[in-house]
């Protein structure tokens, strides 16, 4: 029997009835009375200068109230979590199509776009910076500094020497797709403003309470006066993490004092929305003959688009990731970070370490090949253990799951049987078995403050109320909380009522991005919930006159462990308020992080890590290059399991999400304009491309987690895509370096009508 | 614009509305009736949140006029628990898992409503054919599937 009664357990999500009848009220949901519709005029060019912006015509239009520009901007006209380089409302310079230059407030939707029509923007295009080797020269500059955002270089040991000392040297260059986050929900929200100046913005938002920091830069407004609820959207992902509507709305609300709507549609959210950064990512890795890896130089460059929002941080997490989840004595890792006028890159789940997963897999089974090692024992040979130092030098926590993960597919169904499954009555289908491994930092890494809180609460009917800052973005934390806090209370999620993802009750948690928020929030949660039980022990205590050692907790009361006498958590509550009293703890959690911090890199290293190895049966059409996956197999290591079926579903969706990037999914630009625009071209998996999935989980626990949990939602996207490319690799003899591996880019190379 | 009147049945209630004909039935249901549990994902017919039953049979409600609705039954989520208890494909949506951010979920669980309606055995790939239209971009679809097994009375077991 396990010794949980609740963690590990596949409790339904507790806001799951809510969904299923369409009563949940999604952030894009929200309307209020007198409400008016906000909409966006965006860039009529990828690069222009703004000579002059005329809003008469359209400010004249009947039922248009306001139209906003760069002068309506009290505070400062510009955001980003890291850097503030993007405008609120354009100036003097457009740098993407997506770039916001007007914002019309008109009466409902239909006026207030056909008001973005009559405002006329005069503007003197620039060349178009498009290509990232272009950008590093500095010939056309994005920014007036430049376009190198962030160059870093960080080494261990000596590569020039290792390779010497190699057998074998592989050296290739891969290419990554702009991989767009489509959650269903676009991006939106609404705001209002009540008589003392409270501004309240409901908003697809991975991070209030960091928004309000941001809304209150711009608006020049007092924070405490500023609120954001985060929560419920319709999927985060990473691409709701930087600022998307929540500026303008307030600033709609408090120019207008009327509630303000604003939801992009589908084709703004290509437009506009944030991206995965596009990755040159060119690896030089050597080995002994017997497959151990000695050294490996990585060089990347990193499309950030015309802002930083959180390009320079997923340029450094490739670079944490590159040498993959293995010990290589000697690597040297070298990133750029540049401008373009393409898309907005930002976080999307995996954060760098996708891209880089994707390159460091195809080295490995290039030299498993070469040398002649099955691309599974190769692995197991290089995988990372507990006293061995990662990439950029540093030890991680010691719950380094890798080789345990890669020893779960070693012993599956579809590996010992594969010669079963690689038969095919069709003689053009051809099939293969893909393996690839990947880990992913949790956390914010070093440097940045990476904290937790949660605050717990009994109630006067004897349940507890339990606020954690960090929203739901789809995964089920929320569930995962409730769980933790039964769990460390003692009694049953039925007895906890939680509160994400508001600034107005939930205490700052940070963000939920980075794999953080069940780790997080789960220690916050325990470190409450012990207080909180210790203040119910004392309370009980002194109303049955029983010593506490004499006491025990049962599920809504604690009790004499004669069983004899016992007093409820309802009559404790009563007790207290009868005191004007509370039982309420709020906690304070901190991250532990490296030994080793990299001033020239801030945010590396990270110190928990999850693991994760996965193999795909791929089956390809030999006349045509289609691939279809047939089977993939998922072994994450998320240290202890909290909700299998929660796990289960972030590994099925990570997985699917992983196949769309691998086969099919890339926003096409053409000089920074978009082809792809909506999702008739912008297609990702649907129910007929699935394949059959198992999820065998390993559990290294990591002794700062709850319970000893680690997070999970960002590895599941990116073993799968180079399992898959190694396979189709595989069966046609064929090196695909750059992604998606469409059909047309498969049968060419099979054809050798592309190299 | 002049407005028209249509007259429809909307989740077993009937309906008279004067509205402006350029309006989609996704808007009416949304903006002027109020009830939100249909979404919009993209409004061009790709993405399948926004389906609704028309006489038990699905469609995307962005692509369609609300004058095409005269005369018709139209369901939506908020139609499908009778007197607060769920539906079968609602109560096996919660326990498969079925359900991240849910946002996928109402025109998901109509799609399948309308296949257990015509076939109330169908096979896996019948109910990947029936839920094809519908994108999910967080379940990777397998609990998807699991679920639509599950309420037409079938072993859960997604081959
Ligand atoms: S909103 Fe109708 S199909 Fe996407
Ligand atoms: S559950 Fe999020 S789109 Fe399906």
């Amino acid at each position: 029997m396990s010794q949980f009664r609740w963690i590990g357990k596949p409790l339904p999500r507790i806001d799951a009835k809510q969904k299923v009848t369409g009563a949940v009220r999604y952030v894009t949901d929200m309307a209020f009375p007198d409400m008016l519709w906000g909409a966006v005029l965006r860039s009529k060019y990828p690069h222009a200068l703004i000579k002059s912006i005329d809003v008469s015509k359209a400010k004249e239009k009947s039922g248009v109230i306001d139209v906003l520009t760069y002068e309506d901007v009290p505070g400062l006209n510009a955001f980003g979590i890291i850097t503030q380089d993007q405008p609120v409302l354009c100036q003097e310079k457009v740098r993407f199509m997506g770039d916001a230059v007007a914002y019309v407030l008109a009466e409902d939707k239909r006026t207030a776009y056909e008001a973005l029509d009559l405002i006329e923007v005069d503007y003197e295009p620039l060349p178009v910076v498009s290509d990232m080797e272009e950008a590093i020269k500095n010939t056309t500059k994005v920014h007036k500094d430049g376009n190198v955002l962030e160059h870093v270089v960080i080494t261990k040991g000596n590569v020039a020497e290792a390779f010497e000392s190699c057998d074998l040297v592989v050296e290739e260059t891969y290419y990554t797709p702009r991989q767009m986050h489509t959650f269903l929900e676009t991006e939106g929200g609404v705001a209002t403003i009540d008589e003392d100046g409270i501004i309240t913005v409901f908003s697809s938002s991975q991070y209030p309470n960091r928004d309000i920091i941001q809304i209150a830069r711009s608006l020049a407004y007092p924070e405490d006066k500023i609120h954001v609820v985060g929560h419920p959207i319709g999927g985060g992902f990473g691409g709701k993490d930087e600022i998307t509507t929540q500026i303008l709305l307030a600033l709609g609300t408090l120019k207008t004092g009327r509630p303000v709507k604003t939801v992009w549609d589908r084709e703004e959210s290509v437009i506009a929305g944030q991206k995965r950064l596009p990755l040159k990512i060119t690896l030089k890795t050597g080995v002994t003959k017997d497959g151990r890896l000695i050294a490996n130089q990585c060089r990347v460059v990193a499309d950030t688009g015309p802002y930083n929002a959180l390009g320079s941080a997923v340029m450094k997490l490739a670079l944490e990731h590159a040498c993959g989840p293995y010990y290589v004595p000697n690597t040297y890792l070298e990133g750029y970070c540049v401008y373009t006028n393409n898309t907005l890159g930002s976080a999307f789940r995996g954060f760098g370490a996708t891209q880089a997963t994707f390159a460091i897999e195809r080295q490995l089974d290039l030299i498993s090949k070469k040398l002649g090692i099955d691309p599974l024992e190769i692995r197991i040979k290089n995988a990372l253990q507990n006293n061995q130092s990662a990439g950029l030098g540093h030890l991680p926590a010691p719950s380094v799951g890798i080789a345990d993960t890669l020893n779960q597919l070693k012993k599956h169904d579809l590996w010992v049987n594969k010669e079963e499954y690689l038969k095919t009555d069709v003689p053009y289908l051809k099939r293969a078995i893909g393996i690839a491994c990947s880990h992913q930092g949790c956390g914010l890494g070093s440097f940045f403050p990476d904290y937790g809180s949660a605050d717990i609460r009994l109630l006067p009917d004897g349940s507890f109320n339990v606020k954690v800052g960090c929203p739901d973005i789809g995964q089920g934390n929320a569930t995962a909380f409730a769980q933790i806090a039964a769990e460390v209370l003692h009694t049953d999620p039925d007895n906890i009522h939680v509160e994400i993802g508001d600034s107005r009750t939930s205490p700052d948690s940070g963000s939920t991005s980075a794999s953080r928020s069940i780790y997080t929030g789960g220690n916050a949660i325990v470190i409450s919930g012990r207080k909180v039980k210790a203040l119910l022990l004392a309370e009980a205590s002194r109303a049955l006159g029983v010593a506490p050692d004499l006491l025990q907790f049962g599920v809504n009361n604690i009790s004499t462990k004669d069983g004899d006498r016992s007093i409820t958590y309802k009559e404790i509550a009563s007790n207290v308020a009868g005191r004007k009293g509370t039982i309420r703890y709020t906690s304070r959690f901190d991250w532990p992080t490296s030994e080793l911090e990299f001033n020239e890199a801030l945010g590396l290293p990270h110190y928990v890590f999850s693991y994760i190895s996965e193999m795909a049966l791929v089956e390809v059409n030999e006349l045509t290059g289609e691939a279809r996956v047939l089977k993939a197999v998922v072994s994450p290591d998320a240290g202890r399991i909290i909700n299998i079926q929660g796990l289960e579903g972030q590994a099925e969706g990570g997985t699917v999400m992983g196949m769309g990037f691998a086969l099919m999914e890339d926003v096409i630009l053409d000089e920074g304009q978009y082809l792809t625009r909506d999702l008739s071209t912008y297609i990702i998996p649907t129910a007929l491309d699935i394949p059959e999935m198992d999820t065998v989980p390993v559990e290294a626990l990591e002794s700062t987690g709850p319970f000893g949990a680690k997070g999970i939602g960002e590895a599941v996207c990116n073993p799968i895509t180079p399992a898959v490319i190694n396979a189709i690799c595989d069966v046609l003899d064929i090196n695909i370096t750059k992604l998606p591996a469409t059909p047309e880019m498969v049968y060419n190379l099979a054809h050798k009508k592309i190299s | 614009m002049n407005k028209i009147t249509v007259n429809f049945v909307l989740n077993e209630e009937p309906q008279s509305i004067t509205v402006e004909p350029n309006l989609t039935l996704l808007e009416v249901i949304r903006d002027v009736l109020d009830l939100t549990g249909t979404k919009e994902g993209c409004g061009q017919g790709e993405c399948g949140a926004c389906t609704v039953l028309l006489d038990n049979a699905p469609v995307n409600s962005c692509l369609v006029l609300i004058s095409q609705v005269e005369g018709k039954k139209v369901t939506t989520i908020e139609g499908l628990s009778k007197d607060g208890e769920l539906d079968i494909l609602q109560q096996k949506f919660i326990e498969a898992g079925a359900v991240q951010c849910g946002y996928c979920t109402p025109g998901m669980i109509l799609a399948a409503k309308s296949l257990l309606l015509q076939n109330s055995k169908p096979t896996e790939e019948e109910i990947r054919k029936a839920i094809s239209g519908n994108l999910c971009r967080c379940t990777g679809y397998t609990k998807i599937i699991k679920a639509v097994k599950g309420a037409s009375g079938q072993t859960e077991e997604v081959i």
